[in-house]
């Protein structure tokens, strides 16, 4: 009966036939049920020991929590801006133009997304930290980074970033300089070609990559402990936050886990409603 | 190349260099006439396109688009190089895959050149250009959900919505079916006309060339082969080399034996075989000449005709029969000399004709022409 429900009667191409799967069909019935219970279980647990918890709804006014919700959501948008504003003439240029030295940058775009957070947190201290490469220089002009709200920003750009670019890149390597060529003979500035034509037709691309950046810079631990420490409503973003509460009040860290969760869904769909909308005009 | 090229016209003369492929073009149209560069792939045509669109810079001459210097190499009159930059030449340019934006309608699209796209007066222009190009109905579709007919109409009303001073179209017919290629085609002349806007068209096929063009240009390897009005370049074309580009179907290797200087025509001969041909000035008794005929100029006939003013009848087998839409290719082997012969297929059907069927070719001195190299 699981089966019969999973398997429906189409196939994902749109063909009517089921037979193309074969014996393999109820592998992949079996997989799938264990799969949807590994990920299923481990929420559903949350959402019920979260609603019977003491102190939730208390945890959820709680002042470590507003406090780290208000910093998460002030850092991830900064870092977004940041990403955006940066990341989208990089994709661009990543896609337009061809060299060996931008073939070489492309490839070493991508590392953070493999680079353990602590890793980078590090690195970043060697670099931004009072005794790092660049330290003397910040010291002189009065500028201190780690441990300060803006060594949150730069952690989260550091490690999202790379999901932005590489989608973002994709997306305008999916628009055919012709189009860009054609809008020119019409009259149209390339700037004005960029705004009207190439960011229209790789929004798609765009948006998903902001999603999954966003989501990252949401989601940054190791980093951010590492460059910007576990400082309350400085450096204290609601991964931290969870991670300090779990020693005091289980039911402050339900409420703030609870919480990054419902932002996590509604970032997913919110998503899927824009990319329909978009789909069903572009 | 004139300084001012018919008033509204367009006309330059420039080289273009391109990693080892070089382009020289010097043209010249004038408004409501097509200009056709013809030639295989590979020729430079759509590079000539792109040039005069402002897309590739050349590297020296002079381009002139309505009066305009829009290019022009620090030699020019003006003692400095100009450049104006493609979206201020005023140029139209239509491509093979048409390139409609697919993020926007079809009403979008054609709207996406004009200035006062969001008033009244755009509107109207846009309604204009709809019903001109046969699209009412359409207007609010997406272009993926056209035919491809008219997603090219479409992309001909985007290109002269913002009324340009010159129109190029790069093979714009070309992914489309025969029918159609037709149906557009006699819609382009008439929408060029009454545009009253100077066209240059690139194109390798024989019959848009022909049913298109005031002047063809043809094209090869970077340089200009030939020029004329269609009738003359491409259907009997001077040179053998052109011949070959244009497709002459048969070219034939012989040598004068007589001269006819009453009749106007020579006649010449390759082993058994006799043809008359017009006469040739240049051309004395035992020099080699190359002979072309086109196809569609040789008459099948199930047996010689007794009485008839055509000078040459040759007798051959039928040994090959292709298709070559509408009609079809027929190969007759005149001992050792193929002749290949166009024909509909209602003849084909009619006359029976299949492989191994003795027939006779038929045709008129004045189909052959003469070709120098």
């Amino acid at each position: 009966m699981i089966a019969r429900f999973l398997l429906g009667n189409g196939r994902a191409d749109g063909g009517r036939q089921q037979s193309s799967l074969g014996a393999l069909a109820p592998a992949g019935v079996a997989a799938t049920v264990v799969y949807v219970l590994f990920i299923g279980l481990p929420i559903l647990a949350l959402l019920v020991q979260a609603s019977q918890q003491e102190g939730f709804l208390a945890g959820l006014r709680g002042d470590m929590v507003l406090q780290a919700l208000r910093l998460t959501i002030i850092t991830s948008v900064v870092s977004m801006l940041v990403v955006v504003v940066v990341g989208t003439p990089f994709a661009l240029l990543l896609a337009r133009r061809r060299s060996t030295a931008l073939r070489v940058i492309d490839t070493f775009v991508e590392l953070p997304i493999v680079l353990p957070p602590v890793v980078a947190g590090v690195a970043m201290l060697m670099a931004f930290g009072r005794n790092g490469l660049l330290g003397p220089v910040l010291g002189a002009l009065g500028v201190t980074l780690p441990f300060t709200t803006a060594a949150v920003i730069f952690a989260q750009v550091f490690v999202a970033a790379p999901f932005y670019i590489r989608a973002a890149r994709i997306g305008f390597a999916g628009v055919d300089p012709t189009y860009e060529e054609v809008s020119q003979t019409l009259g149209v500035s390339p700037w004005a070609t960029f705004w009207r034509l190439t960011l229209p037709v790789a929004w798609p691309s765009l948006l998903t990559g902001l999603t999954l950046a966003w989501a990252r810079a949401v989601s940054e631990f190791g980093a951010t402990i590492m460059f910007a420490g576990n400082l309350t409503g400085r450096t204290q973003t609601m991964p931290l936050a969870i991670m300090t509460a779990m020693e005091s009040s289980l039911g402050a860290a339900l409420a703030l886990a609870v919480l990054l969760l419902a932002m996590s869904a509604l970032a997913l769909a919110a998503l899927s409603v824009l990319l329909r909308r978009t789909g069903s005009t572009a | 190349m004139s300084d001012h090229p018919g008033g509204n016209g367009a006309s330059g003369r420039f080289a273009v260099n391109m990693g080892g492929f070089r382009l020289e073009l010097e043209f010249e149209v004038d408004a409501g006439q097509v200009l056709v560069l013809f030639g295989p792939s590979g020729a430079g045509k759509t590079t000539a396109l792109r040039t005069i669109a402002g897309l590739v810079r050349p590297d020296a001459g002079r381009i002139v688009i309505a009066g305009r210097t829009v290019y022009e190499d620090r030699n020019g009159a003006g003692g400095r190089p100009v450049w104006v930059e493609p979206h201020r030449r005023g140029v139209g340019y239509v491509t093979q895959q048409n390139h409609l934006f697919p993020h926007l309608t079809v009403r979008q699209n054609i709207a996406y050149g004009l200035r006062d796209r969001r008033r009244e007066s755009a509107r109207h222009r846009v309604a204009g250009l709809v019903e001109k190009l046969r699209l009412d109905g359409l207007e609010d579709r997406r272009v993926w959900q056209l035919s491809g007919g008219q997603q090219q109409r479409a992309a001909l009303a985007r290109a002269l919505a913002p009324q340009p001073d010159l129109l190029l179209l790069d093979e714009p017919f070309a992914a489309l079916d025969m029918e159609l290629r037709r149906e557009l085609g006699s819609e382009l002349r008439a929408t060029v006309r009454q545009f009253d806007v100077p066209v240059i068209l690139v194109t390798h096929s024989r019959e848009e060339a022909l049913a298109l063009g005031d002047e063809v240009q043809i094209i090869d390897s970077g340089v200009t082969v030939a020029q004329g009005p269609p009738l003359t370049a491409l259907e009997q074309p001077g040179r053998g080399r052109v011949a070959r580009l244009v497709g002459v179907e048969n070219l034939l290797e012989m040598r004068v034996t007589a001269r006819l200087p009453q009749d106007g025509t020579m006649v010449c001969a390759a082993a058994e075989h006799l043809l008359e041909t017009p006469l040739a000035d240049g051309c004395a008794v035992g020099d080699p000449v190359t002979v072309g005929i086109r196809a569609s100029d040789i008459i099948l006939a199930a047996g010689p005709l007794p009485q008839s003013s055509a000078r040459n009848t040759w007798a051959g087998v039928v040994s090959a029969v292709s298709p070559r839409p509408p009609g079809y290719e027929v190969t007759l082997e005149c001992d050792g000399v193929p002749l290949r012969c166009h024909i509909t297929g209602t003849s084909l059907e009619a006359m029976g004709i299949v492989p191994g069927l003795p027939m006779w070719a038929i045709f008129k001195a004045s189909s052959c022409f003469l070709l120098s190299e």
